[in-house]
């Protein structure tokens, strides 16, 4: 792992509580969370819906303020002008102006992340030929359809060419086909030395492309890693499969395994332990009429880490 | 910084210019003034005057409304879309968005205030009442007042909702134009509540009347430098200072 002295975002013990309604209830949206992202890698920052994300997210954009700890982009304050130059965002869902046309919505915001007048035209037509934007590209942006809004997005966000990219949800709402394509452009940019900071619920785009990941629940950090460290290649579990079960030997080696299911004369037992295997083996060679057909060893994925971690937190939300 | 500034004025124009709101007020405000001349029996031959008076009140009414309608929901529209996500995250100083926003809406008003006199001077010409320069004074006074109420709302738009935004700014521009009678109000009434609130309008809201130099114009009182200078002063001063308290409103907000 390479350390470089200044991580590109930094979030220290940041926490965020909002007041709403009529009695000010206060939602905590963000308790205690710290992370580093550092330069060239994809982060992926991942969570159930309503999980804090999104706070986390505007807060790094300077949109809004943490209620305790720090957020820094740059090494700079998120709000600060010198570190938003350097960086290109899409927000969740995002909408822009109905009545400009693609060119002239991405030459604004080419003009206002500072790039030279000259070279704007020229970014502007290559955002839109990446994106193959170019037919729409003098077409009023109301008619556009999800994907067209989402491509619009990124290309917003990639015209000044930043050096750290920031996607809240980019995938949500596209086609298998334009997943594929939002995976192409963030691995794209990584190899290209670009940061890419994204947060999603789809845990298969974060095991597909993703480096590091943060794991966000109920508004806490529950783990910073890189996936194989959080993954590791451990057997999770073990599926037996024993076929010929009639009810008295079911029983039997119900006791042995954790989990079973019955399907015809077939049981399908889930074990923790080789050891656990070795018994049911046993079993069926002292019972006479049975014998086990599959042996299919489980190694733990992020959606079981992800499943344990939501059962854990599950109800603790305030 | 005049980049950022300029790019967020020139988007504001652009979608305001293709917005049907305004493409509506400002053909309505033309045939307002055109229909003008079903009143002439009615006139007894003061209908050059007459004429003359609704066409330049119809041009503020409409510019006004313009102000009011486009103008109170002008931030609140980027944070409803949220659009502003996308504008804070650039390199973009909130001020410079606020003074963008309120440029943008001023180049449209501006643009509105052309055409809609273009429009009155070719129906003066028509109806051939005579069509002197000397009512674009009218019209200077105008864009002055305007530079205030469209200020004003974008101060309601940076913080509230757009009918309640809208409403507020109506409330000012009423009330800005009662203040001499909120100033006879004060002095008057036994009341210590009444004095405070009215003496409090009094200072607080602007001074809108002294904008209002129609009966001059049209009936041709002679009108010294000062008639202008002052109040553009004024509109200049008042309107950087409700600027700078949106800005600062707008600072302070989360979204």
């Amino acid at each position: 792992m390479s350390s470089l002295p200044e991580p590109v975002v930094s979030v220290t013990r940041l926490s965020k509580v909002y007041h709403s309604g009529f009695r000010m209830k206060r939602i905590r949206a963000l308790e205690d969370i710290s992370l580093e992202v550092e330069k060239g890698e994809i982060f992926g920052f991942l969570g159930p819906n309503g999980a804090g994300k999104t706070t986390l997210i505007k807060i790094l954009m300077g949109l809004t303020e943490p209620t305790s700890g720090t957020a820094q982009v740059f090494g700079r304050p998120p709000r600060d002008a010198k570190a938003k130059a350097r960086l290109g965002f899409l927000p969740e869902s995002p909408y822009f102006y109905d009545h400009l046309t693609a060119r002239e919505f991405l030459g604004l915001a080419a003009k206002l992340s500072g790039v030279q007048k000259s070279e704007a035209a020229g970014r502007v037509t290559g955002q839109l030929r990446l994106l193959r934007m170019e037919n729409a590209a003098d077409v009023q942006m109301r008619g556009f359809s999800r994907g067209m809004l989402q491509r619009m997005g990124i290309a917003q966000a990639l015209v000044a060419d930043p050096e750290l990219v920031v996607l809240d949800e980019p995938m949500g709402g596209l086609d298998p086909i334009g997943r594929k394509e939002f995976r192409d452009i963030i691995v794209d940019l990584r190899d290209r030395g670009k940061t890419v900071f994204f947060s999603t619920h789809i845990l298969s785009d974060v095991e597909m492309i993703c480096d590091r990941v943060g794991i966000v629940i109920a508004g806490r950090m529950v783990e910073v890693g890189r996936l194989r460290e959080i993954l590791t290649g451990d057997v999770e579990s073990i599926e037996v499969t024993v076929r010929g079960v009639t009810g008295k030997t079911q029983k039997i080696l119900e006791r042995v395994s954790q989990h079973s299911l019955k399907s015809g004369d077939e049981l399908l037992l889930t074990v923790r332990s080789e050891e656990e295997v070795d018994r049911i083996m046993a079993i069926s060679r002292e019972v006479g009429g049975i014998r086990v057909v599959g042996i299919v060893p489980h190694r733990r994925t992020l959606e079981d880490f992800f499943m344990a971690h939501v059962a854990k937190a599950g109800g603790t939300r305030d | 910084m005049i980049d950022r500034i300029s790019g967020i004025a020139l988007n504001t124009f652009r979608e305001s210019i293709r917005d049907k709101v305004l493409v509506t007020l400002i053909v309505f405000a033309v045939v307002v003034m055109g229909s003008s001349r079903v009143i002439q029996p009615l006139a007894l031959g003061e209908e050059a005057k007459i004429i003359k008076d609704i066409g330049l009140s119809a041009i503020t009414l409409f510019c006004v409304l313009i102000s009011i309608l486009v103008g109170g929901r002008i931030v609140y529209r980027e944070v409803e879309k949220r659009t502003i996500y996308i504008m804070l995250a650039k390199p973009v100083r909130r001020w410079e968005f606020i003074v963008g926003k309120y440029l943008g809406l001023m180049t449209v008003l501006v643009v509105s205030l052309v055409v809609m006199t273009a429009a009155f001077y070719v129906i003066l010409l028509v109806l051939g009442v005579g069509a002197p320069l000397y009512l674009l004074l009218a019209v200077l006074m105008t864009l002055f007042e305007l530079a205030i109420l469209t200020a004003v709302a974008v101060l309601f738009s940076s913080f509230s909702t757009p009918i309640t935004g809208a409403v507020f700014t109506f409330a000012v521009y009423f009330v800005g134009h009662m203040s001499r009678d909120l100033k006879l109000l004060a002095a008057i009434s036994p009341s210590p509540v009444v004095k405070a609130v009215s003496y409090f309008s009094y200072y607080v809201l602007p001074n809108l009347a002294n904008f209002n130099i129609r009966p001059e114009v049209v009936y041709g009182v002679p009108l010294g430098p000062s008639a202008l200078l002052l109040p553009g002063l004024y509109a200049l001063v008042y309107t950087a200072t409700v600027l700078l308290i949106s800005t600062a409103i707008f600072n302070r907000r989360e979204f």
